[in-house]
């Protein structure tokens, strides 16, 4: 057979040959079975075993758990560091080491403000603080303190639950972190409210 | 389908052989030579294995550098070469005209074994990459890609130009595994040289690399010239031609997912494993298909009787590259993998494929090719005899000794007592199989390239004693 006999021989086997004698050819009907049940096989084993396309699973007999994303939870007192520390937020004024500076800022560590009712110190973070102040026994008045609420920074009740529970336990201030639900109710409560007075505050139980 | 009279063109000469012959016979003879490196150099890393001392003083030869330079030597040495001037050689027959860009050829063929050398110094001085099968250094590799288009320019244009619309399916494998080499190769280039990719990715692209550089290069470099030579010797069509097509596309669309197989237990996610498993499962058709289609390699008395040694090669090549499929597919599940993955199974398997399956069906289509290319038959049917016992016998063995081994090793590294020392003891006695297999390959293989020298070289020689007398 040579080359040209080789092509023209094969190129008659692909084109359509007419089935006059309806000649029954096993061949292509053994070879559909044998290529279903490979794929079969593979569409089952592929389900079981694929760990549905999960990049997250690494054996291959477990399936992703379903619940979609895990709910993670920051821990508040870290989301508070942070955020105290973030930048034109509260350690500006009051110091990193929460003891602000004599004469214009208030100190936090020890302030019977923050260490006080939680009433009061989110209402002040939420919407500020203006006119005179005493902490400390000292007075201080030249400062306003900027709202951290919708009117101001526009932190989440999250996060300005982390920043008063933050600044409650540290530096040797011992006091009940704030929950995010009891800023969520003062924030509903005060909508609106412009910057506070002490006046004001010391009404507030 | 009668089969044809073998007599009608004894010379069975093309316009390809008087266009094409340099460049071709020039891979060829670079092959050899490679191929000879490759199994000297397996030799060495096969006592090695079980004898480190061997050549310990030679750091050089040390028994990373040995095994990175043999398989290198053997892929881009032996198994390119060899392919790339047959399958060039299959095209431009079955494209009916003189084959043009041979000058392209020749010039890639000086400059692909520049490369492929430059890279073996590289390798055994220390520049070699930590990847499989791509070991040679990076800066060598470029070149090595435009070299290996400057060779297939010649077999793409014999199938563009080609004087038929049809194409036959040594044609579909040979264009196909032209285009996919460059692809493959330049994509490990990429994602693992010069901008590699990071963690586990790397695992994942290396197992890829090396797998397609099996299913997707060297299985179409072999069924290119199975295809072309059975037929041909038997003088019969292929039986079951309608399901070749079918062979061809589940081996390209598929045959690229079975590389994950190598990473099972590995730390990917699980679906890389599951895909490479149902992969080498879907592949089980093609394997059939192949087997159908060829069986006629089978054959004892073929019409043309001087083609029965090509037969005989390429039927051995045939049995061992089904076996290597239908191993791939068992060897895929989970259980079985746990018991012999990372071991010397694992060689065994490329053994069987590469050499058994591959390299086998090229020897049966080069004993077919050259005295078509040469001019004249082989210059020893003894030597060739010798070629295929020493084959047939170190294939053998090779597979079961590193078979054995790894049998062995997976069942002692299953069992926590058992120490190290004692692994590589019982190792020993299959390993010591894989090394007199290397030795039996070699020797078969050095009486091939004496045969080649005497074939190209006398047919040189009586041409030239023919000029000077006239």
């Amino acid at each position: 057979m040579n080359d040209g006999e080789l092509l023209e021989a094969h190129e008659k086997l692909l084109g359509r040959q007419p089935d006059d004698r309806a000649k029954y050819r096993l061949l292509p009907l053994v070879m559909l079975f044998v290529l279903s049940g490979c794929v079969l096989f593979a569409a089952t084993y592929l389900n079981r075993y694929s760990g549905h396309f999960d990049r997250s699973i690494f054996n291959e007999n477990l399936l992703p758990t379903g619940s979609g994303p895990v709910d993670l939870k920051p821990d508040p007192i870290a989301l508070g560091r942070r955020m105290f520390n973030s930048g034109g937020a509260c350690y500006s004024c009051h110091q990193p080491n929460g003891q602000g500076i004599p004469g214009a800022y208030p100190p936090l560590a020890g302030s019977e403000w923050v260490n006080g009712a939680g009433a009061r110190v989110v209402r002040i973070v939420l919407d500020g603080l203006q006119g005179p102040v005493h902490v400390g026994g000292k007075t201080f008045g030249a400062a306003v303190m900027p709202a951290f609420g919708s009117s101001g920074f526009n932190w989440s009740d999250e996060q300005i639950a982390g920043v008063l529970s933050y600044v409650r336990q540290e530096w040797g201030n011992k006091s009940k972190p704030i929950s995010t639900d009891e800023v969520a109710k003062i924030r509903a409560l005060t909508a609106d409210h412009k910057a506070w007075s002490e006046a004001d505050l010391l009404g507030v139980k | 389908m009668t089969s044809a009279n073998p007599q009608a063109n004894p010379n069975d000469e093309t316009p390809v052989e008087a266009t094409g012959r340099c460049p071709i016979v020039l891979l060829l003879a670079f092959s050899l030579a490679w191929l000879l490196v490759s199994g000297t150099l397996a030799f060495i890393a096969g006592v090695q294995a079980h004898t480190p001392a061997f050549m310990a003083g030679c750091p050089i030869l040390t028994y990373g550098h040995t095994r990175a330079l043999q398989d290198t030597a053997f892929t881009y040495g032996w198994i390119a070469n060899c392919g790339l001037a047959l399958v060039t050689w299959i095209l431009g027959r079955l494209g009916g005209h003189p084959l043009r860009a041979a000058n392209w050829m020749g010039v890639g063929a000086l400059f692909w074994n520049i490369a492929v050398a430059a890279g073996m110094v590289g390798i055994a001085t220390g520049s070699a990459t930590a990847l499989t099968s791509l070991q040679i250094p990076g800066h060598i590799q470029p070149l090595m890609l435009a070299a290996y288009a400057s060779i297939a320019v010649a077999g793409v244009l014999a199938w563009c130009g080609r004087s038929r619309p049809s194409l036959y399916a040594a044609q579909w494998y040979g264009v196909a595994l032209l285009f996919l080499f460059p692809w493959i190769f330049s994509v490990a280039q990429v994602m693992l040289v010069w901008a590699p990719v990071h963690g586990v990715l790397q695992a994942i692209v290396e197992g890829w690399y090396a797998q397609s550089l099996w299913t997707l290069w060297m299985a179409p470099i072999a069924l290119a010239g199975a295809y072309y030579v059975v037929p041909r010797v038997t003088g019969r069509v292929i039986p079951g031609y309608d399901l070749a097509l079918l062979g061809f596309w589940s081996l390209i669309f598929i045959g690229g997912w079975t590389g994950g197989r190598h990473l099972i237990g590995g730390p990917v996610p699980a679906w890389i494993p599951t895909i490479a498993i149902v992969a080498s499962v879907l592949l089980l058709p093609h394997y059939i298909i192949v087997l159908l289609n060829l069986g006629g390699a089978f054959t004892r008395n073929p019409a043309d009787r001087e083609g029965g040694r090509s037969l005989a090669f390429i039927s051995f090549g045939l049995a061992a590259y089904v076996l290597g499929g239908a191993v791939d597919s068992v060897t895929g599940i989970r259980s079985v993998a746990a018991a012999i993955q990372f071991t010397w199974f694992d060689e065994a398997q490329r053994q069987l494929a590469v050499y058994g399956g591959v390299t086998m069906m090229l020897f049966g289509t080069l004993y077919y090719a050259l005295p078509r290319l040469a001019g004249r038959a082989w210059a020893s049917a003894s030597l060739a005899r010798g070629h295929l016992i020493l084959s047939c016998i170190g294939i053998v063995l090779l597979v079961v000794g590193t078979a054995g081994a790894g049998i062995v090793q997976g069942s002692d590294l299953s069992t926590a007592g058992v120490s190290f020392a004692a692994i590589a003891t019982d190792v020993h006695p299959w390993l010591s199989v894989g090394s007199v297999a290397h030795a039996t390959l070699l020797l078969g293989n050095i009486l091939l390239a004496i045969n080649f020298a005497m074939t190209v070289g006398c047919g040189r020689l009586r041409a030239a004693a023919e000029a000077l007398s006239s």
